[in-house]
């Protein structure tokens, strides 16, 4: 029998510094909130407790104390499982494979309900000290750390690479940041909502040249809790949900850069998922009506909207700059704001975006809805664009 | 044989070693760059590597290289890792070497993409490291 899996539910906190330092004497706990949540997300699909069959968690920062968290939420909320309760990691693709997870036991038949769930907790600790821990997921610890290249370092020396292949410019890319900004200002729970301008962003202090403060994801904390169900149920709720129509996943063989020089700035992981994912849905991209991408900084959305064929090669950065990509343009892409502005607590990211389509695709984003948004596109991914998993998704109302 | 570059504090995070890549770092500590060459497909690797993951042939040779290519991208970090705070702002870069191997490292100096590029040896006291710089 064919299965088809469906998003009935959504719940997310705002993203924010949630974390208390260590020796504060009141602490905000993550399983408390996440709880919370989940109470709100199937309220939100209007399944009952005992449908829900499986769950699947991103895995939770070292931060977290409360070990083996899947288990423990198990018991916090007494839900008995005949699917599988796991945590999943896969670095910034984390939500994105715990929501293949949570798909996958409803196409297998073992769930008919599942929740992918998560929660990111970090900002207690200071930058420079996440990166000591962070370098050594995006290079060979031996070979490139050593070096003390960070993981945006990478994106940013796709930047570079793009302004001298492509004859683009700072400003170019820095105006993602400002469309990401404004779209963030219609989102109740983007971390950032001040409306800025380019020469603002372009004031900022350097962090990776030529990435500026405001081109870079800020640091936070989150949680999202999104209902899956196999589409009989989604059918028989009577509200709008929203059909997975496809996914793509292509992983290139290579972590941050490959020996064998290619075409560093062409994302041939995010081009083959998307091509993957547009055939299994009988798609294009020009159907798209919007696309949330897993992009933490300005130059990752450009060549991440390119290599999924939204924006013409080597022209995603003018095309930015140009209002293509706003709210209103022809592709709005990252309406949530972005991971610059709606924020990036990475383990939950790829969360978020799916939140923000499932808020687009059931009208209910309000001021930054996409008009008769019908089909978008999502991404999530690890290392530069290494990997990349794709969803399209589609609204039923 | 690469220039060799004294520099007077340690490394900031020291790369560990192997009995394995014991090889890589002693050569280098004396100038010179080396990494595996399979045997069969006569492919190289880097970082070296004990089969061949281009064909998975399990027997490769060491191979030395010359040290000469072109600076494909960079960058300089300004929000550093604890352990590079004392030395941001750095430059780091992806060189593409002449024999065809692409690799990160330290950059000296901010140079225009595609400039051609010499790899050096930075002698720390406790071991080396390498680095690109211009050339001439």
């Amino acid at each position: 029998m064919t299965r088809t899996v469906c998003i009935i539910g959504a719940a997310a906190l705002p993203v924010g510094k949630w974390q208390k330092p260590a020796d504060a004497p009141e602490q905000v706990l993550e399983h408390e909130l996440l709880a919370g949540l989940v109470l709100d997300a199937v309220a939100d699909a209007g399944v009952e407790r005992g449908d829900i069959g499986a769950m699947a968690f991103s895995q939770c920062r070292p931060y977290t104390l409360q070990k083996y968290f899947a288990t423990f939420m198990a018991h916090y909320l007494r839900l008995p499982c005949t699917g599988t309760v796991a945590e999943v990691l896969g670095n910034g693709m984390t939500a994105g494979l715990a929501f293949e997870q949570a798909a996958n036991d409803i196409l297998l038949g073992r769930a008919r309900v599942a929740l992918a769930l998560g929660v990111n907790f970090e900002s207690a600790t200071s930058a420079a000290e996440h990166m000591m821990s962070s370098m050594r997921a995006t290079g060979d610890v031996d070979f490139q750390v050593p070096f003390g290249i960070t993981p945006i370092a990478w994106y940013a020396m796709d930047a570079a690479r793009y302004i001298h292949e492509h004859a683009s410019s700072r400003a170019e890319l820095a105006s993602v940041a400002v469309k990401n900004r404004a779209h963030a200002a219609l989102n109740p729970i983007a971390q950032f909502r001040k409306p800025i301008t380019l020469e603002d962003v372009l004031a900022q202090p350097m962090i990776v040249e030529p990435l500026g403060l405001f081109e870079v994801p800020p640091r936070g904390d989150g949680a999202v809790v999104l209902v899956l169900a196999e589409e009989d149920v989604a059918r028989g709720l009577g509200r709008p949900y929203v059909r997975v129509r496809s996914r793509g996943f292509f992983h290139e063989g290579a972590h941050q850069i490959s020996e064998v020089p290619n075409d560093m700035i062409r994302l041939i992981s995010a081009e083959t998922a998307g091509r993957t994912a547009y055939e299994a849905a009988g798609v294009g991209p020009a159907d798209m009506d919007f696309a949330e991408l897993y992009a933490p900084c300005t130059i990752v959305e450009v060549l991440a909207s390119e290599a999924l064929g939204l924006l013409p090669r080597g022209q995603g950065a003018r095309a930015a700059a140009a209002g293509e990509t706003s709210l209103g343009g022809r592709i709005p892409i990252c309406t949530s704001g972005g991971l610059q502005s709606r924020g990036h607590p990475a383990y939950v990211t790829p969360f978020y975006s799916l939140f923000e389509c499932a808020e687009q695709l059931r009208g209910r984003a309000g001021a930054r809805q996409v008009p008769n948004a019908r089909l978008g596109v999502t991404s999530a991914e690890l290392g530069n664009y290494n990997a990349a998993l794709v969803h399209v998704l589609e609204a039923v109302r | 044989m690469l220039e060799i570059i004294d520099i007077a504090t340690p490394r900031a995070y020291p790369p560990r070693v192997s009995a394995f890549t014991r090889r890589f770092w002693s050569s280098l500590a004396e100038g010179r760059l080396e990494t595996t060459r399979c045997t069969a497909c006569q492919r190289f690797s880097f970082p070296p590597k004990q089969l061949c993951p281009h064909c998975w042939h399990r027997e490769v040779a060491w191979a030395p290289l010359s040290g000469n290519g072109r600076l494909y991208a960079a960058t300089a970090i300004h929000a550093a890792p604890l352990a590079f705070r004392a030395v941001a702002p750095y430059r780091v870069g992806i060189v593409d070497l002449d024999e065809g191997i692409r690799l990160a490292c330290a950059l000296l100096e901010n140079l225009p993409l595609d400039s051609p590029v010499r790899l050096v040896v930075l002698r720390h006291p406790d071991g080396p490291l390498f680095a690109a710089r211009s050339v001439g």
